[in-house]
């Protein structure tokens, strides 16, 4: 990222972060004390600093998969549809398929369920496109509330708890539990893969011969064609890794945070990983900042309502202005 | 009197100097030629002058007024009018939508103020088409006028041409000389880029030299000599026009039959090693779509086209839609044919880059041909000649033995053409066979070995005997259909 890349989201967050300090002054708070339990509630201590790093997990996941498809020019809105198909099917494997097998074995499976789950999911809009021609914004918003009501569907039904007590599946055998890292820090190893990930998709978007024919073709599919690239065959294959990676987010989500698939698993992570991409300007890498400042204000609200007696919600209403100042500045200048 | 004073200009865009101190006057009535080659500054310096292009340094004065442009519509306020190589109109709106648009209120006019409004400026300017046509429609010469009409219903007294004879055919050309004296005889003052020398001595009053992004001189065009004004352009002596490559002609490397999609009709063609085949023709008579069958991007209805000797390389005829990716590095532009289709360039290993290969690459392709560039600079920031050269260097990479040229020098200076023709014609004595598609007859002319004429979708052979400018512009004309 060169420099001059980081001057838009600083100013997006600088921003939000003024008329954010306006609109607590106007609900009658101090901002300087709303905002400083916001940043306390987030890393003030372990708990707090545990709580946003697994927030941060998800969207980190996302995040980079919206950035690569985006990259590209697929507008894949479908970030939490595949992270629902992704937990589901994960969910399939712990409880139902393979609930006896070894740790080993077995979370790398559930992962994996996840992460081809997701890319399925994608692969839908994909094949959607490629054979009918359906914009994919349209496709995956549409799957969204399928794979939604599907995870309903499926904790009333086949992958209900045996029991049958409340709408939710068995709890995960401890073999499909992502195990903890090493350290004080009580976080799941899924962050960690969370973290990695990203330089993968960063290498793979500038340092790859495939990342070239991607950004490509985002730039533009004209001229691509007529080196010789299909810009369709690029379409299906960033939307199943975008699928893929926000699957194998909802399979982190059951197997390291969870523990069980019910509805509402996710707090519109899906969603959020769009404004982590575009926080990002689209570069893998600033994902990492990008979904921390996220996962940051979802963690540290609940402390600003009980410290400075500031409604919760007030961090959706920062969380939209973020959004909307780094789509104002990420906006590229027409003029010299 | 002066109406246009710029002096002093600077303007440095990423690693390039665009402007380096660059200046110029021009006096009421008075057609001023701006000449020099691609990235000497003509297009920053015209932007400067439009408020397109904001100067690091140095004053702009309309009319003796020191003035801070901040955008084309200040620009516009005090009379100052600029056509750009690349039109600005919307082709999917009728000429009366396009000439409204911009225009204060110009959105609220219901159909029939538009369709008056249109018809007065189309009338007073003398243009033959209707208000409610489409200007997709439109041929290219006829959407230069209309923008030109565009202008000056709207109060431009200083009118900018950049290159526009660029993209014309020969009476086009004459035309639009025509058109700029009578605009100069009304009082209007006129700044016309170009970079070929005898379209400047039939109609400029004046002509400023740029090279660099410095000014080199201005003189007065009456009396001057092509040569002398050529050699100010280039700092050294002017290229010789070069000859059809002679060499042995070997096989066929491509071969065409009955290649059917509108408009083409039946065309059949064989290009063999070693030679140059020319198709002349206007724009307009097939050209882009037999670019579009040879790229492999248009479906043909029948025919077939058999690619006999691989590998097969195409400089595109629109270098900025689909010859480049703008958004990419001139390294990236240069690699992106063989990492296509799954492949990997030679600066690649394991599919991925390696770096330092791929600047070395650059750079060598670069020195060779002279950009004006560093590796990774974005190719959209570079002027349309550097543009053009990454194209062919990419061409050229892997020695194709068929080598398919689109107008390769269209918008080119005078060097950039030499040197650019000089490479096409090496390929040709290396063995490769060259298919030239151009609507040069000059090129067409310098280059060629064998000559057929496109018109309405059909090809016409030229016999070697009629390889006379008189002759193929007749065809061109439609002489053998008749």
């Amino acid at each position: 990222m060169r420099r001059a890349e980081l001057v838009a989201p600083v100013a997006a967050i600088l921003a939000a972060l003024a008329l954010s300090a306006l609109l607590l002054l106007l609900l009658g708070a101090n901002p300087v004390d709303a905002l400083g339990a916001l940043v306390k509630g987030a890393f003030g201590d372990r708990l707090a600093l545990e709580n946003t790093l697994v927030r941060m997990a998800p969207l980190l996941l996302i995040g980079a998969g919206i950035s690569i498809a985006f990259r590209c020019g697929v507008w894949n809105i479908g970030g939490e549809g595949q992270l629902y198909a992704g937990a589901l099917v994960a969910t399939w494997v712990a409880t139902r398929l393979l609930p006896g097998a070894e740790a080993v074995l077995l979370v790398p499976l559930v992962l994996l369920a996840g992460a081809a789950a997701g890319a399925l999911w994608g692969g839908i809009a994909a094949g959607l496109r490629v054979g009918r021609g359906v914009s994919e914004v349209l496709s995956t918003i549409l799957l969204n509330f399928i794979a939604v009501l599907g995870v309903a569907w499926a904790v009333h039904g086949p992958l209900q708890e045996l029991s049958g007590a409340y709408p939710q599946s068995d709890t995960f055998p401890a073999a499909a539990r992502l195990p903890m890292l090493p350290g004080s820090l009580r976080v799941h190893a899924g962050v960690l893969l969370a973290m990695v990930l990203p330089v993968a998709i960063w290498i793979l978007l500038f340092r790859s011969a495939a990342g070239l024919r991607l950004r490509a073709v985002g730039l533009s599919p004209e001229a691509s064609r007529y080196a010789g690239i299909y810009p369709l065959r690029e379409t299906v294959r960033v939307l199943l890794i975008s699928g893929g990676l926000a699957g194998l987010a909802g399979a982190v989500e059951v197997s390291g945070v969870t523990g069980r698939l019910f509805e509402n698993l996710s707090p519109g992570y899906g969603f959020t990983g769009i404004a982590v991409a575009l926080l990002a300007r689209l570069h893998p890498l600033g994902v990492l900042p990008a979904a921390l400042l996220f996962a940051a204000l979802a963690s540290g609200s609940g402390a600003m309502q009980r410290i400075a007696g500031v409604p919760a919600v007030t961090v959706q209403v920062i969380e939209a202005f973020v959004i909307f100042f780094s789509v104002g500045f990420a906006l590229p200048r027409r003029n010299g | 009197m002066l109406r246009v004073e710029l002096t002093e200009l600077r303007k440095r865009f990423g690693s390039v100097q665009a402007l380096d101190g660059a200046g110029l006057e021009i006096a009421a009535g008075e057609v001023h030629a701006l000449l020099g080659e691609n990235g000497a500054g003509k297009t920053t310096l015209v932007r400067a002058l439009y408020g397109v292009v904001r100067p690091d340094s140095g004053s702009i004065r309309i009319d003796g007024e020191l003035v801070q442009l901040r955008g084309p519509r200040d620009a516009l306020e005090l009379g100052v009018g600029l056509v750009h190589q690349h039109f600005m109109l919307v082709p999917e709106l009728s000429v009366a939508e396009n000439l409204a648009l911009g225009e204060r209120g110009g959105l609220l006019l219901g159909p029939r103020a538009l369709r008056s409004h249109a018809a007065g400026i189309l009338e007073r300017y003398d243009l033959g088409f209707r208000p409610d046509l489409r200007v997709g429609e439109l041929s290219v010469a006829q959407k230069q006028r209309l923008e030109i009409a565009r202008a000056l219903s709207r109060g431009v007294e200083i009118l900018v041409l950049d290159e526009p004879t660029a993209v014309l055919v020969p009476s086009e050309i004459d035309s639009l000389l025509e058109l700029l004296s009578r605009l100069r005889e009304q009082g209007c003052s006129v700044l016309f880029i170009s970079h070929k020398l005898d379209e400047i001595t039939a109609v400029c009053d004046r002509v400023t030299v740029l090279r660099n992004g410095r000014n080199v001189a201005t003189r007065e065009v009456p009396g001057i000599e092509l040569r002398e004004l050529g050699e100010l352009m280039v700092g050294s002596e002017l290229p010789p026009p070069g000859q059809p490559p002679r060499t042995q002609v070997g096989p066929v490397v491509l071969r065409a039959r009955g290649l059917t999609t509108p408009p083409l009709v039946g065309v059949d063609l064989e290009l063999r090693a070693g030679e140059v085949f020319a198709i002349a023709g206007i724009d307009g008579n097939g050209q882009t779509p037999l670019e579009e069958v040879l790229a492999g991007v248009r479906v043909l209805e029948s025919g077939s086209l058999e690619l006999v000797q691989p590998p097969l390389a195409l400089i595109s005829g629109d270098r900025q839609r689909t010859g480049l990716v703008l958004g990419l590095g001139l390294d990236e532009n240069l690699v992106l044919e063989e990492a296509a289709r799954g492949g990997a360039p030679p600066e690649y290993r394991f599919g991925l880059v390696r770096p330092r290969e791929l600047r070395r690459s650059a750079s060598a392709a670069i020195e060779r041909l002279g950009i004006r560039a560093a590796p990774d600079d974005p190719v959209r920031t570079l002027s349309g000649g550097n543009q053009q050269k990454i194209c062919v260097a990419r061409a050229l990479r892997r020695d194709p033995c068929a080598l398919i040229a689109v107008n390769p020098t269209r918008g080119l200076d005078v060097r950039a053409t030499a040197q650019v023709r000089d490479e096409l014609r090496a390929q040709a004595e290396r063995g490769a066979g060259l298919l030239l598609i151009s609507t040069d007859l000059d090129e067409v002319l310098e280059l060629a070995n064998r000559i057929a004429v496109l018109f309405r979708g059909q090809l016409y052979p030229v016999a070697p005997a009629e390889h006379t400018r008189e002759r193929i512009g007749e065809l061109m004309l439609g002489g053998a259909a008749a």
